[in-house]
C-alpha cells in the first residue's frame, strides 16, 4: 500500500502507534471537560451569561441546560470577518448565537478566496473559544506567574515605564508592535510610541519583507505587490523564486492552479522540492542564498538572445546598461558553479519566461531574509523590467506578504524609520502629521530627548537584543535598552535565541501584550524571577477594523464576539496606557473614546486624512463596509465591480486609492499600468528620485504616460509650483488653495493638488523611470555576496560580504570580519534553512494552541536528505541534535526525505516551548501553554543582517547534526 | 448434560445448514431499503422548517451550492 | 435524484488540510478521531500527489454488508449513515472499508460520541434534522440546511468536490478538458466513464454504480 500519511514517526502511524497520541488526547479532553470549574475558580465568570460566552464547543448546550438562565432561542447573527493567518484575505462568515461563535461558514461571494480556506482559515472559530489563551493579567513573582488585576497591571507597568523614561530617556524602552493588529491599531501604536517620545518601535515586517519594501520602492516607487493573486488568472508564466505558496499562502494556489489549468507555465526554483514545486510544470533546485546568480544567469540568456523588451527599457527604465555589464560576468559556468543549476536549465526558465508573457515572479521570505535581501529583490525587479513584465495585467512582481495585516502595518503602522504612510522622520513629515493629529509640533518635539533623536530612525526588532547587550559606547543613543514591550509579536521569530535570553536576563522590565502569552513568557520565566508582566489582548475577532491584504486591498472586519475572559482590545490597552502616561488627550483628539475603547472608524478617518503618499486616503470606513456587503458584485478576474452600489470600484480599494473618499477613486489593482487612466486605477512609475542623474533624465521618455494624460512627457511630482506653472492652480477651490499653498501632493491636506492632477489624467507622484541602478544603496547594481556563514569558502573569497558598519540603525553591525573570522563550513558543513508549515503561522503559539491544527503537526522536526542521514547513521523518526556555530543545540525528530537536497537541512520556524532539549511547560502561566511545543529553530540561528534594512539572515546558515 | 443442551446441538446444526444454503441463493451485499434496516428511521433532508418537504426546492438549492465549488463560474 | 459523491482532484490538492480542520470545526470531532485526512503519494519527490480521503459513501458499501447488527443505512441521496444506538463498536466495518473511514475513539470502546464514528457527508444521522441529539452523536446536518459538506465547500483550491455526482463530474470534466489531460490519472474512468465519449451525458444516462463503468 502506497497510501501513507506524510509524517510517519511513531506518533503519526495511526492506530498502531497511537499510544502517546491517546494519552495526549486524554489530557486535552480532560482539560476541556474541566473548563467550567476552572473558570469559576478563577473568578473570570461573573455570571451565567459570562460563563456561557466562554464555554467551548459542545459544552455550550450542556451549560444551557444546567444553568437554565440564558434565554432560549437567543439571537443568531452572522458577522463577516477576515482570516488572520496570512495575507490572502480570506473572508469568513461567523455565526454567533447568544454571543458565542457557534459556526463558521464559507463566503463564496468573496472575490479573493471564493469561500476557500486552508487548515488555518477553516479553524479560526477556535479563537472564539481560546482554550489556551492568556485569561487575565499576570505578573512574574519568584519565578511563577500570578494573577493580577488590570488596574494593578496598568499602574505597575505604567509606573515602571515612566520611571525608566525619566531616569534613562524614552529611548530606553523598546516597543515591538504587531502585523496582526488591524490598520487602526497599528497606526495608533505608531502614534503612541511617538508620543511616548521614541522611534524605538518596530514590528514583524522588519524580519519578513523589509528588504522588499526598501528594494522595490527604491526601484519604482512603491514597495508592495504590484498586482493581485487574482491577476494570475491573466498570466502566462509564474516563476516562484523563494516562495512556497502551497504552504504559506494556500488559497493563492486556487488562482495559481486555475491559471496553470488555462495554460500558464508554473516554474519553481528553490532549495527544497516544496509542495508548490509538486504542483509546478518545472522544478529546479538551487543552493540556498544564490538567487542573484540564478537571476543573472537568466538575464545573460535574455540579453544574449535579444529577448528583452527594448522599447519598454528605453522609455521607462534607468540604468539597465550598467546591470547588463554585471550580468555579462555571469556566464553559464560561473552561474552553475555558484547556484548549482546547469546552463540548459537556466536557459529553459529564461526562455519560458521570455516567450510566455505576461508573467509573474513571485517571492516571499526565500528572497528577503538574507544579508543581501535588498539586492536579491532588486534583481527580481530588474528581471521583470528587462522582460517588460511590469505595469501590465498578468505580469509583475507578486510579493506574498505573511501576516493578515503586515502590509497595512508596514504602510501605516509602527516603523522605526517612518511616520505612517512612509513619510519618514524629517521635520516636514513631523509637521504634516502634527497637523493631522491636531497637536503642536513643539509639544511633539518636547516628548523626545532632542530634535536629533526625533529624526533618527530607531533600532530594529531584529537587533533589540544588541540594544541591551552592546557596550554603551558603541550604540548611537544615550542609554541601553532597559525595557521591552512585546505587543503581539513572537520572540522565536527573531534569530540568535541564545543571546536573546541573555538580553532578557539583563532587562529591567518585560511586558507581553498578546492573546497567547507566547514564548516570551516562557523564555523570560526561564531566566528571571520577576519583572515580567503579561497582559491578555483580544484577537481580531473580538474587535472591528480594517486590514490590508497582500494585493493592497483593504477589508473591514466586523466584531464577531466580545473580548473573551478578561482580555481587552489592543486599542483599549493603548488608551489606558496613554492615559497613564498623560497624553490621551493629544492622542485621541480626533478619535471618539467610549468606555475606554477608541473608535476604529474615527481612527481610519484620521489615517485617511493624512496618508496621501500611498493613497490610504480614499478608503473610508463607509466605502469599505459597502464592499464587504457587496462582494458578489466584483469580478474575480479583474476585481472590478460591475454595477451595484460599488460600480467601478476595485475590491477593497487597493492602494493607492487617491485623494479624499469624496473623489471616489476606485483604487489601483495593478501598479504602474499605463493602459488605464489614473482615475480608473492606471499609473506610471513614480518620479521619486529626482529629475536627472549623471546627465541622464530620470523622467519617463516622451510618449510614455498613463492613458489620456494631459502631459505626454515624463513629469516630476506635483506641488503648488508645478500646478501654477501648468496653469492648473485656478482649478482648485478657494478652500483647497488655502490649504495647498506651499504644499506638495503629499502634504496638501485638502487633497486638491491630487484631485486636479488626476483630473488631467496625471499621476500625483509624477511620471518617472524605474531604477535598475539604486545609487543610494550599498550595491547600486545588485551584487551577489556569499552569506556570512557560507558553505563555500572558495566563493567567499570571490563574493565577500560588506564591510562592517560602525553605526547602522543605532548599532554596530558586522559583515566581513565575522564572515572571514573562520571557515565555519569545516565544522558545520550543512546548510541550515527554515520555512513555513501550512498548519501553523509565525511563531506559532496561537496556531499550536488550536487543537484542530495542533493535532496535524505534533512535533518539531528537521528534514534531512537520505545521504546525510545515512552518513550520520540517522534513521527516519529518530531524535537528532542539530547544532550551529552559535553552539546552540536543537533536539528534533529527523524526517529523512528527498525534499531537501544533500547538504541542506530544513527546519520549520513555528515551534517554541522547548529550550535545547528541555520542555518549558512549567515556565508558562498555568493553563496557557500551547498544546504542541518544540524547539525553536531561531534558538540556533546565527548573526547576519541586510545592509539596508537590518533584515535578519534566516535562510542560509550552517549546521551539523548527530543522532540524539 | 441437560435436555436443553442436547436440544441445542441439532438446532445449531440446522441453523448452520440454513446459513450455508443461503450463501448460494442470496446476494452477498445487503441491499438496504429505506426504513428496513435494524436502526431508527431517519428523516429526509428536506423534511424541515426550511424546505417544508419540498424536494425540488432542496435540490435546486443543492445545485446552486454545488456550483460554488466551481470557480469557472466566476473566473473565465 | 441527486446522488452524493466526493471527488478529490489530485492535480489540485496541495495537502493543506483545510478539509480536515473544516470537518473538525463543523462537527466538533474530538482529538484522535479523523473523519477525513489527506494522504500523499511519493512525498517529497517529483510525482508527489495528495488526496483527501474520507468515507466515499459507496454504492455497494462493504461496511453495510459486514455489519453484524445491521446498523447502516443509505439515505435517499446515497449517503451511507449508521445508527450509533445500535452500533456495538466491533470494528468489522473498519476491516471491510478500503479507505479506513470508520474511526473509533481511542480511549475505550465508547468514546465521547461512542462507538464507530465516520464522515456523514455532513448529513447527521437518524435523529431529528438539526436536533441537539443529532449534533452530539453525528455532527452537523448541513444537507438539511441546504448546504454541502464543510470540507468540500472550504477546500483551498477547490480540489475536493462534494455534492451531486453529476454536477461534480461536470466540474471535473471542465478542468480535464482545460488541462488536456488527466482523465487517465485518477478515478474518472472508474467512477464516471470516459469523458471523451459524451461530454453532455444527460443525467439519466449516467452510470449509476460509483465503482462500475
Amino acid at each position: 500500500m502506497l497510501l501513507t500519511k506524510k509524517f510517519t514517526t511513531e506518533m503519526g502511524k495511526g492506530a498502531s502507534g497511537s499510544k502517546r497520541l491517546s494519552r495526549h488526547a486524554t489530557g486535552f479532553l480532560a482539560a476541556t471537560m474541566d473548563r467550567r470549574t476552572f473558570l469559576k475558580r478563577s473568578g473570570v465568570a461573573a455570571g451565567a451569561g459570562a460563563a456561557l460566552s466562554q464555554l467551548p464547543f459542545n459544552m455550550i448546550s450542556e451549560a444551557k441546560a444546567a444553568d437554565a438562565k440564558p434565554a432560549q432561542g437567543g439571537e443568531v447573527v452572522v458577522r463577516r470577518t477576515v482570516c488572520t493567518h496570512c495575507s490572502v484575505g480570506c473572508a469568513v462568515d461567523a455565526v454567533v448565537e447568544n454571543g458565542v461563535w457557534v459556526r463558521q461558514e464559507p463566503v463564496f461571494d468573496s472575490p479573493l478566496n471564493l469561500g476557500a480556506h486552508c487548515a488555518k482559515g477553516a479553524s479560526v472559530r477556535e479563537h472564539g473559544h481560546g482554550e489556551h489563551r492568556l485569561k487575565y493579567p499576570m505578573k512574574l513573582v519568584n519565578g511563577k506567574y500570578q494573577k493580577i488585576s488590570w488596574d494593578q497591571a496598568i499602574n505597575e507597568v505604567g509606573d515602571k515605564l515612566l520611571a525608566i523614561r525619566k531616569e534613562s530617556s524614552p529611548e530606553a524602552v523598546y516597543w515591538i508592535g504587531s502585523s496582526k493588529h488591524n490598520n487602526e491599531q497599528a497606526y495608533l501604536l505608531c502614534k503612541f510610541a511617538r508620543m511616548f517620545g521614541s522611534n524605538n518601535i518596530d514590528h514583524q515586517a522588519r524580519i519578513c519583507h523589509s528588504t522588499t519594501v526598501a528594494g522595490v520602492a527604491n526601484t519604482w516607487g512603491y514597495g508592495a505587490m504590484t498586482n493581485s493573486y487574482n491577476d494570475e488568472a491573466n498570466s502566462k508564466s509564474l516563476l516562484f523564486l523563494g516562495s512556497n505558496a502551497a504552504e504559506a499562502h494556500p488559497v493563492s494556489m486556487l488562482h495559481t492552479l486555475h491559471a496553470k489549468e488555462n495554460g500558464a507555465k508554473v516554474i519553481v526554483v528553490d532549495p527544497r522540492f516544496t509542495r508548490t514545486a509538486a504542483k509546478a510544470d518545472m522544478f529546479f533546485r538551487i543552493r540556498s542564498g544564490t538567487d542573484i546568480p540564478f537571476i543573472y544567469g537568466m538575464l545573460y540568456h535574455i540579453f544574449n538572445n535579444g529577448w528583452e523588451d527594448k522599447e519598454f527599457i528605453q522609455a521607462r527604465v534607468f540604468g539597465m546598461d550598467k546591470v547588463r555589464e554585471e550580468v555579462m560576468k555571469w556566464t553559464p559556468d560561473v552561474v552553475e558553479n555558484a547556484c548549482g543549476m546547469p546552463e540548459a536549465d537556466v536557459l529553459k526558465v529564461a526562455e519560458t519566461m521570455a516567450k510566455n508573457k505576461p508573467g509573474f515572479i513571485i517571492w516571499a521570505m526565500g528572497q528577503t531574509q538574507h544579508t543581501i535581501g535588498n539586492a536579491v529583490v532588486r534583481a527580481s525587479c530588474i528581471l521583470q523590467l528587462a522582460l517588460g513584465n511590469i505595469g501590465v495585467s498578468g505580469g509583475g512582481t507578486n510579493i506574498y506578504r505573511g501576516h493578515d495585516n503586515v502590509q497595512g502595518a508596514t504602510d501605516v503602522g509602527p516603523n522605526p524609520d517612518s511616520l505612517p504612510g512612509y513619510y519618514g522622520l524629517a521635520e516636514g513629515s513631523w509637521k504634516h502629521w502634527a497637523a493631522v493629529w491636531g497637536v503642536d509640533y513643539e509639544w511633539l518635539k518636547g516628548r523626545y530627548v532632542s530634535k536629533e533623536m526625533m529624526e533618527k530612525p530607531g533600532m530594529t526588532v531584529s537587533r533589540w537584543i544588541d540594544g541591551v547587550l552592546e557596550k554603551n559606547e558603541n550604540i548611537d543613543q544615550e542609554p541601553n535598552l532597559r525595557a521591552v514591550v512585546y505587543w503581539g509579536h513572537a520572540p522565536n521569530s527573531q534569530t540568535r535565541g541564545v543571546e536573546m535570553v541573555e538580553a532578557m536576563k539583563k532587562l529591567d522590565l518585560i511586558v507581553v501584550v498578546d492573546p497567547y502569552p507566547s514564548a516570551t513568557a516562557a523564555m523570560a520565566a526561564m531566566v528571571r524571577q520577576d519583572g515580567v508582566y503579561l497582559l491578555p489582548a483580544a484577537t481580531q475577532f473580538e474587535c472591528e477594523g480594517s486590514c490590508t491584504a497582500s494585493n493592497r486591498s483593504l477589508q473591514w472586519r466586523e466584531k464577531v464576539i466580545e473580548p473573551l475572559f478578561e482580555s481587552k482590545t489592543d486599542h483599549e490597552i493603548m488608551y489606558l496606557f496613554s492615559k497613564k502616561f498623560g497624553f490621551d488627550k493629544e492622542m485621541f483628539k480626533n478619535i471618539k473614546v467610549t468606555n475606554n475603547v477608541p473608535s476604529m472608524e474615527d481612527s481610519l478617518r484620521e489615517i485617511n486624512r493624512g496618508t496621501f503618499t500611498i493613497g490610504y486616503s480614499g478608503q473610508s470606513p463607509e466605502r469599505l463596509k459597502l464592499h464587504m456587503k457587496n462582494m458578489h458584485t466584483f469580478d474575480v478576474k479583474t476585481l472590478r465591480a460591475k454595477g451595484g452600489p460599488c460600480d467601478g470600484d476595485y475590491f477593497g480599494l487597493p492602494w493607492p486609492c487617491w485623494g479624499t473618499p469624496e473623489l471616489k477613486h476606485p483604487g489601483t489593482p495593478n501598479l504602474y499600468d499605463t493602459s488605464k487612466e489614473v482615475k480608473d486605477g492606471g499609473l506610471n512609475f513614480r518620479a521619486g528620485f529626482g529629475i536627472e542623474r549623471d546627465g541622464v533624465s530620470l523622467l519617463a521618455e516622451d510618449g510614455s504616460h498613463s492613458k489620456n494624460a494631459d502631459l505626454t512627457t515624463g513629469y516630476p511630482e506635483f506641488d503648488h509650483v508645478l500646478l501654477k506653472k501648468l496653469g492648473w492652480w485656478e482649478e482648485l477651490t478657494d478652500a483647497e488653495k488655502a490649504k495647498a499653498e506651499g504644499k506638495n501632493w503629499k502634504t496638501d491636506l485638502s487633497g486638491g493638488i491630487i484631485r486636479v492632477a488626476i483630473k488631467h489624467g496625471c499621476a500625483p507622484f509624477g511620471n518617472g523611470k524605474a531604477r535598475a541602478v539604486v545609487w543610494n544603496f550599498p550595491d547600486p547594481v545588485p551584487l551577489h555576496r556569499e552569506p556570512i556563514f557560507s558553505p563555500r569558502p572558495d566563493l567567499v573569497a570571490k563574493y565577500p560580504s560588506h564591510d562592517d558598519k560602525k553605526v547602522f540603525w543605532r548599532l554596530p553591525t558586522l559583515y566581513k570580519t565575522l564572515q572571514q573570522a573562520a571557515d565555519y563550513s569545516k565544522d558545520y558543513p550543512l546548510i541550515m534553512t527554515s520555512g513555513r508549515l501550512v498548519e501553523y503561522e509565525g511563531g506559532g503559539e496561537e496556531t499550536r494552541s488550536n487543537p484542530w491544527l495542533a493535532e496535524l503537526q505534533q512535533e518539531m522536526f528537521a528534514e534531512i536528505n537520505p545521504k546525510d542521514a545515512n552518513d550520520k547513521g540517522v534513521r527516519n523518526g529518530e531524535y537528532i541534535w542539530v547544532e550551529t556555530p552559535t553552539k546552540a543545540r536543537l533536539k528534533v525528530r529527523a524526517q529523512v526525505t528527498e525534499r531537501v537536497g544533500a547538504g541542506t537541512v530544513f527546519l520549520p520556524f513555528h515551534f517554541s516551548g522547548w529550550w535545547m532539549g528541555k520542555d518549558l511547560l512549567d515556565k508558562y502561566p498555568e493553563g496557557a501553554a500551547p498544546i504542541v511545543r518544540g524547539e525553536s529553530v531561531n534558538t540556533a540561528t546565527t548573526y547576519g543582517y541586510d545592509a539596508v534594512t537590518m533584515m535578519q539572515e534566516t535562510k542560509t546558515t550552517l549546521c551539523r547534526f548527530a543522532k540524539a | 448434560m441437560t435436555v436443553r443442551r442436547l436440544l441445542a446441538i441439532p438446532l445449531a446444526v440446522c441453523l448452520v445448514a440454513l446459513g450455508v444454503a443461503g450463501c448460494g441463493e442470496k446476494p452477498q451485499v445487503v441491499n438496504y431499503k429505506q426504513g428496513k434496516y435494524q436502526g431508527k428511521p431517519d428523516s429526509l433532508a428536506w423534511e424541515n422548517e426550511r424546505f417544508k418537504g419540498d424536494q425540488t426546492a432542496w435540490e435546486m438549492q443543492m445545485r446552486q451550492r454545488n456550483l460554488a465549488q466551481n470557480e469557472y463560474q466566476r473566473i473565465n | 435524484m441527486a446522488r452524493m459523491k466526493f471527488l478529490c482532484d489530485a492535480e489540485r490538492c496541495i495537502e493543506c488540510n483545510g478539509c480536515v480542520t473544516a470537518c473538525k470545526n463543523e462537527n466538533e470531532v474530538p482529538w484522535g478521531v479523523n473523519r477525513r485526512r489527506v494522504v500523499t503519494l511519493n512525498d517529497g519527490v517529483p510525482g508527489e500527489r495528495s488526496m483527501s480521503v474520507a468515507c466515499m459513501h459507496c454504492s455497494d458499501a462493504p461496511c453495510m454488508a459486514v455489519c453484524p447488527v445491521d446498523c447502516f443505512y443509505k439515505t435517499a441521496e446515497g449517503v451511507v449513515l449508521h445508527d450509533k444506538d445500535l452500533c456495538i463498536g466491533c470494528g468489522y466495518c473498519f476491516y471491510a472499508c478500503p479507505f479506513g473511514a470508520p474511526q473509533f475513539p481511542q480511549d475505550g470502546a465508547f468514546g465521547l460520541r461512542g462507538k464507530m464514528d465516520k464522515c456523514t457527508f455532513c448529513a447527521g444521522g437518524p435523529e431529528a434534522n438539526g436536533s441537539e441529539a443529532e449534533f452530539k452523536k453525528y455532527g452537523r446536518n448541513r444537507l438539511s440546511e441546504g448546504k454541502l459538506p464543510a470540507c468540500a465547500e472550504m477546500c483551498s483550491t477547490k480540489a475536493l468536490l462534494g455534492g451531486d455526482g453529476d454536477v461534480i463530474a461536470d466540474i471535473y470534466r471542465t478542468r480535464v478538458t482545460r488541462r488536456g489531460k488527466g482523465s487517465e490519472v485518477w478515478g474518472w474512468g472508474t467512477a464516471y466513464g470516459r469523458p471523451d465519449q459524451q461530454p453532455q451525458t444527460p443525467p439519466q444516462q449516467q452510470p449509476q454504480g460509483g465503482n462500475k463503468s
